[in-house]
């Protein structure tokens, strides 16, 4: 092999060689053989978490750009993003940090916003939002695990006590010092529930036999027609108090009807003079009823008519008419 | 004690020989043609073992993970154990293995022969001096051709992976979700601690070498004997280096 031979071949190992690097770092999106295409924004966050230069930036999940770079800037973390230069960001795009996977990598995640209301120039710094990572979750979920064990410790322990005050021991202590009384009562029951297959007793009657469903079914059918009648009567009473209400008939006339309400109160008042008077010692009538002597004297006048009239006995009627005008007058 | 001196020995002799090798690179153009052939000897002559290596590494690789993350229904991270076991160690130690053995050898026999058959005392006699015109262009070729070689080692390796992906019934990931996986995880600064550790692992196997054979004395058996002793030093090397340097790269 000459010398020229050798290095062609020599140069060619080369070439290919550098190539291969070349294609590797291109491939592995932040190559620093890249040329800078595009156009870079900045995103800041409380946290970048797992982000680093090389991650995808993914604009509702379609890859628009890499992160460049990561800095500290004013307390704050940011990410530098360059952008393909074919892309425009909304103005009100969000960007949140996102992970890959659960062993993934993170990337920025931007909506798509609404391009409309003005797009992000190259060099402006985009709107974020932090979200809760993985490790916090996991905190929570660690938190919430120790609430949990403490909650069923608590519950073991009232169920379970040493002491001996334990619900389970309760529970143990009141069938061991109760079982004769148990089995009694589960043996009755057992009784009874024979009974009741075999059509025994009041339920299984119920239950069993098809006369009592017959009579029950009946009764029913009964109590449905007395609830309609019951309805009906309540229909009637309902019209009835309605016509009442509306003046109509002797009762509406007298609970509604003013003139009729005017000559009541007329009667009343007359009653009341009356029975006042009937009061009074001093009238006819009060006297009639109130003074004693006034009796007597009737009681001696008709004594003295019933006398008379025992006189008349044996005479004519004429007679005896004329003697009663004579003591009476 | 003997064995300590001798090694220190050798260590200075090294670091000497390193210091006047790079103290005659402003003759370097003068050497070119020397450079250049000693990357054909180095570099393009050991592509084919290099290739044949590296395929079935990343083959072997890509099986064994295969066959061990199904179990976890994590088949689709092969890509990324392939990509990065063969990008940071396995490529520049592969690489170097084969270059300690078919180049770091054949150069010791080389210059253990020279030095036995007093031809490195005539470069000596007429003024030429050793470090520069055999040592030098050696140390410059493996500088220029290791990082290539090693980048198309761990490449073929990928793609070794890759075709172990696709046919393999059992693992049966497809090559574009194998080369996602790869690529998603590997950045340009993993690539870089590779080629570094290879570019380190080369000057020192190439410098073992040289060092070792041109500290030869005596007779014919003891060129052999040089080639052991450079084949053996360079692979405890390789191996003890790689620690200190993924350590210091991490």
């Amino acid at each position: 092999m000459n010398q020229n031979q050798m290095t062609a071949r020599v140069g060619l190992f080369f070439i290919i060689g550098l190539a291969l690097i070349w294609v590797t770092f291109e491939a592995l999106h932040n190559g620093r053989f890249s040329t800078k295409e595009g156009y870079t924004v900045t995103a800041a966050f409380s946290s970048l978490k797992e982000l680093k230069a090389g991650n995808d930036v993914r604009m509702a999940g379609v890859q628009i750009g890499t992160v460049e770079r990561t800095r500290l800037v004013d307390g704050r973390a940011e990410a530098v993003l360059r952008i393909r230069s074919d892309v425009q960001i909304a103005a009100d795009a969000t960007a949140t940090i996102a992970m890959a996977g659960l062993l993934g990598s993170n990337y920025v995640s931007l909506d798509l916003g609404h391009p409309a209301n003005g797009t992000v120039s190259p060099g402006g710094s985009l709107r974020t939002k932090d979200v809760a990572d993985l490790n916090q979750i996991i905190g929570d979920l660690g938190n919430l695990g120790q609430e949990i064990k403490s909650t069923l410790g608590q519950i073991s322990g009232s169920m379970s006590s040493d002491t001996g005050g334990g619900l389970f021991q309760k529970l143990d202590r009141l069938v061991t010092e109760n079982s004769a009384k148990i089995s009694t009562t589960v043996a009755n029951l057992e009784a009874v529930t024979n009974q009741i297959r075999s059509g025994e007793g009041t339920l299984g009657k119920l239950i069993y036999d098809q006369a009592a469903y017959d009579q029950l079914l009946a009764t029913v059918n009964e109590i449905k027609g007395a609830a309609t009648e019951a309805r009906t009567f309540i229909n009637e009473t309902q019209s009835l108090i309605a016509q009442v209400k509306s003046g109509q008939g002797t009762l509406g006339t007298l609970f509604y009807d003013e003139a009729t309400a005017d000559n009541l109160r007329v009667t009343v008042r007359n009653l009341r003079e009356v029975s006042d008077k009937l009061n009074d010692a001093n009238s006819t009538f009060g006297q009639l009823i109130t003074n004693d002597n006034l009796i007597k004297d009737v009681q001696g006048t008709l004594r003295k008519v019933d006398r008379a009239m025992d006189g008349l006995g044996d005479q004519g009627p004429i007679t005896a008419v004329g003697a009663a005008a004579s003591a009476l007058f | 004690m003997n064995k300590l001196n001798q090694l220190l020995d050798a260590f200075g002799s090294a670091l000497l020989l390193t210091g006047r090798a790079f103290a005659s690179l402003p003759s370097a153009p003068r050497i070119l043609k020397r450079v250049i052939e000693q990357a054909f000897l180095g570099g393009y002559s050991s592509l084919g073992i290099v290739t044949i290596l590296s395929f079935f590494i990343g083959a072997v690789l890509a099986l064994q993970a295969g066959l061990t993350l199904k179990d976890f229904g994590a088949k689709q991270l092969i890509g990324t154990l392939v990509g990065e076991s063969l990008v940071r160690e396995l490529g520049p130690v592969m690489v170097a293995i084969l270059l300690a053995g078919r180049v770091g050898s054949a150069i010791t026999a080389e210059l253990a022969s020279m030095k036995v058959y007093q031809e490195v005392d005539a470069l000596v006699t007429m003024n030429i001096p050793p470090e520069r015109f055999l040592v030098l262009p050696r140390l410059l070729a493996v500088l220029l051709y290791m990082p290539m070689l090693t980048m198309i080692g761990v490449i073929i390796g990928w793609f070794g992976g890759a075709v172990v992906c696709k046919f393999v019934e059992i693992i049966a990931v497809e090559p574009a979700q194998y080369f996602q996986s790869l690529t998603q995880f590997l950045t340009t600064e993993k690539v870089l601690d590779g080629l570094i550790k290879a570019e380190i692992f080369g000057f020192v196997i190439i410098l073992i070498a040289c060092n070792t054979g041109l500290r030869t004395t005596g007779g014919p058996r003891e060129i052999g004997h040089a080639v052991t002793r450079s084949v053996v030093f360079s692979l405890i090397s390789i191996l003890v280096l790689d620690y200190f340097i993924t350590k210091a790269l991490a």
